[in-house]
């Protein structure tokens, strides 16, 4: 091992020697000593010529052509290292990310478990706790009327096309240019198709009304010949009227909370003026349930809108089950914030992916 | 317009007075980079962003030969990047591809016929691959020497050492070189053979 050191250092210096002396850079004295060596010894001869062989072809390779011109743009005196400076935005991405996604997620997963907390997963504890939040909702959603509803309301409560305490009217009853005006209205702010509008308020034995369930006009029975409807009188502060029809006899109780209505309702169908209120409730009522509630009984019951005791369907009729209505009151205003974040985090978890991709390249 | 008056007026921001050192230079900046990274892609990306990075300092050239500076930034940043590589191999070399240099009538010499050419690529390829094997620094003093035809000075300069360190690391390229050279006679066509 020495030895193999020791000759690869003599070897080394002396190629030092011929390399150096093939470019004329030894002194006088050392370049005078070395090619006294080159004239007797043939085995230093031949390296300095297998070297300068060497320094011959490197000399001797051919001049690459360029592939392209490189000139600068004028950009290039305020664009400064801009490759190094992506390249440095892109280290900073990663653990921003990554912490961003940290934050992010565990706020989703706090506002879950306050959420499954509050809903009471697994039984109804603190269903009542969300009860007081109906009270304060559902009204505002049910009857709060759109720009258009109110010049509606307006309109009907001039002409006095019902008086509130009245009994319903029927469809002839409604003047014609009310109806023709409250429709043109409504269609200027065309939200809903009168279908969609009907608001349904269950009714309790007591004329309570239930708490807001998910409209089914189409899947419910039909509704008996006989039920009324009305563009009622203004039971609400925002003189919105609420309408009730009455199934006789039948498992499903349909009610129309409805803005000032001034349009046609035929029959038992549920067809309410072109009204931009928001579709309220659908419940099963009660075998007792009142038939046919009076205009009094609406009156008092719309505004109202207080969930007691919790419906029961009666035949397991179509219409929103009991389980999903209460459900869906309970779990509705964590609904928006769990999707938001949760999509977020997700999103930032596949940025995060890229990220750290990207930098690892 | 002289060198001179070029350097002054890119150094007043002039980009196209630059760009006209850039015309000057950047076949022998791209043939450095290539003989050193071996590849063109490597090349072209070392010789943009030499030329961007020598825009970017012109304002601390302080004079002396433009084309030292140019071929010190560039070996630099070549030197960088073999060393970056070094540390984090992901890309062998052969993966970025070798210059067609059959479709390159630039490479041929007007004065040599076709069985010369081929046999002057045929050397090109073997000497390239010795360079190839090179620790970073010899081979860019290497190149520096016996392909730029830089003097010992300026190979000093250009690499920030000494007289002396020039003078070893060029030996011992050369004494590498030629060894693999050597080893590999029989690839090198017979007139270029070492005996």
């Amino acid at each position: 091992m020495g030895l193999f050191t020791r000759r690869t250092g003599e070897r080394e210096r002396r190629d030092e020697l011929l390399s150096a002396y093939l470019d004329g850079q030894l002194g006088t004295g050392e370049r005078a000593r070395l090619e006294a060596q080159l004239a007797t010894d043939p085995a230093l001869r031949a390296e300095l010529e297998a070297l300068r062989h060497t320094v011959a072809l490197v000399r001797d390779l051919p001049q690459v052509p360029i592939p392209c011109n490189f000139i600068l743009l004028r950009t290039v005196g305020v664009r400064p290292r801009p490759a190094l400076s992506a390249r440095s935005r892109r280290a900073w991405a990663a653990p921003l990310l990554t912490a961003a996604t940290a934050v992010v997620s565990l706020l989703f997963v706090v506002v879950l478990a306050g959420d499954l907390l509050l809903s009471g997963v697994g039984g109804r504890a603190f269903a009542p706790a969300a009860q007081p939040l109906m009270e304060t909702e559902a009204p505002r959603v049910a009857l709060e009327p759109s720009p258009g509803s109110e010049e509606v309301v307006a309109q009907v409560e001039v002409e006095k096309v019902v008086p509130a305490a009245t009994p319903l009217p029927t469809v002839a009853e409604v003047p014609l240019e009310a109806v023709a005006s409250a429709t043109a209205e409504a269609e200027h702010y065309a939200v809903e198709t009168p279908e969609d509008i009907v608001a349904t308020v269950p009714v309790e034995g007591d004329g309570l009304i239930e708490e807001p369930a998910a409209p089914a006009l189409t899947s419910s029975p039909p509704v008996a010949e006989e039920a009324v409807a009305a563009p009622a009188a203004p039971a609400t502060p925002e003189g919105v009227a609420a309408t009730m029809l009455a199934g006789g006899g039948g498992p499903i109780e349909e009610s129309a909370a409805l803005a000032p209505s001034p349009g046609p309702i035929v029959g038992g169908e549920a067809a309410a003026a072109p009204t931009a209120l928001a579709t309220a409730t659908v419940m099963p009522e009660r075998g007792m349930g009142s038939a046919e509630p009076t205009p009094s009984e609406v009156g008092e019951a719309a505004p109202r809108v207080v969930g007691g005791e919790e419906p029961e369907t009666a035949e397991g009729g179509p219409g929103a089950p009991e389980s999903e209505v209460a459900e869906l009151a309970t779990i509705s205003p964590w609904q928006a914030p769990e999707v938001i974040l949760g999509l977020t985090a997700l999103g930032l978890a596949l940025a995060t992916i890229w990220a750290w991709r990207v930098r690892r390249q | 317009m002289d060198e001179a008056a070029l350097i002054s007026a890119a150094q007043q921001g002039q980009v196209d007075a630059f760009n006209e050192l850039v015309l000057a230079y950047q076949q022998q900046v791209y043939n450095l980079a290539y003989r050193i990274m071996g590849d063109p892609a490597s090349a072209s990306d070392a010789t943009q962003e030499a030329f961007i990075s020598a825009f970017q300092s012109i304002s601390r050239f302080r004079g002396g030969s433009f084309k030292s500076y140019l071929l010190r930034i560039v070996s630099n940043g070549c030197y960088d990047e073999l060393r970056r590589r070094k540390r984090r191999p992901t890309t062998s070399f052969e993966d970025f591809g070798e210059v067609d240099e059959d479709a390159n009538p630039a490479m041929i010499n007007g004065h040599e016929g076709p069985e010369e050419y081929t046999e002057r690529q045929e050397m090109a390829h073997v000497v390239q691959a010795g360079i190839e094997t090179l620790p970073p620094d010899q081979r860019i003093t290497l190149v520096l020497s016996d392909v730029q035809g830089l003097s010992y000075q300026e190979i000093a300069e250009a690499t920030d050492v000494s007289l002396g360190t020039v003078k070893s690391r060029l030996a011992r390229a050369r004494g590498k070189l030629r060894d693999y050279l050597r080893s590999q006679g029989e690839l090198l066509p017979a007139r270029y053979r070492l005996e």
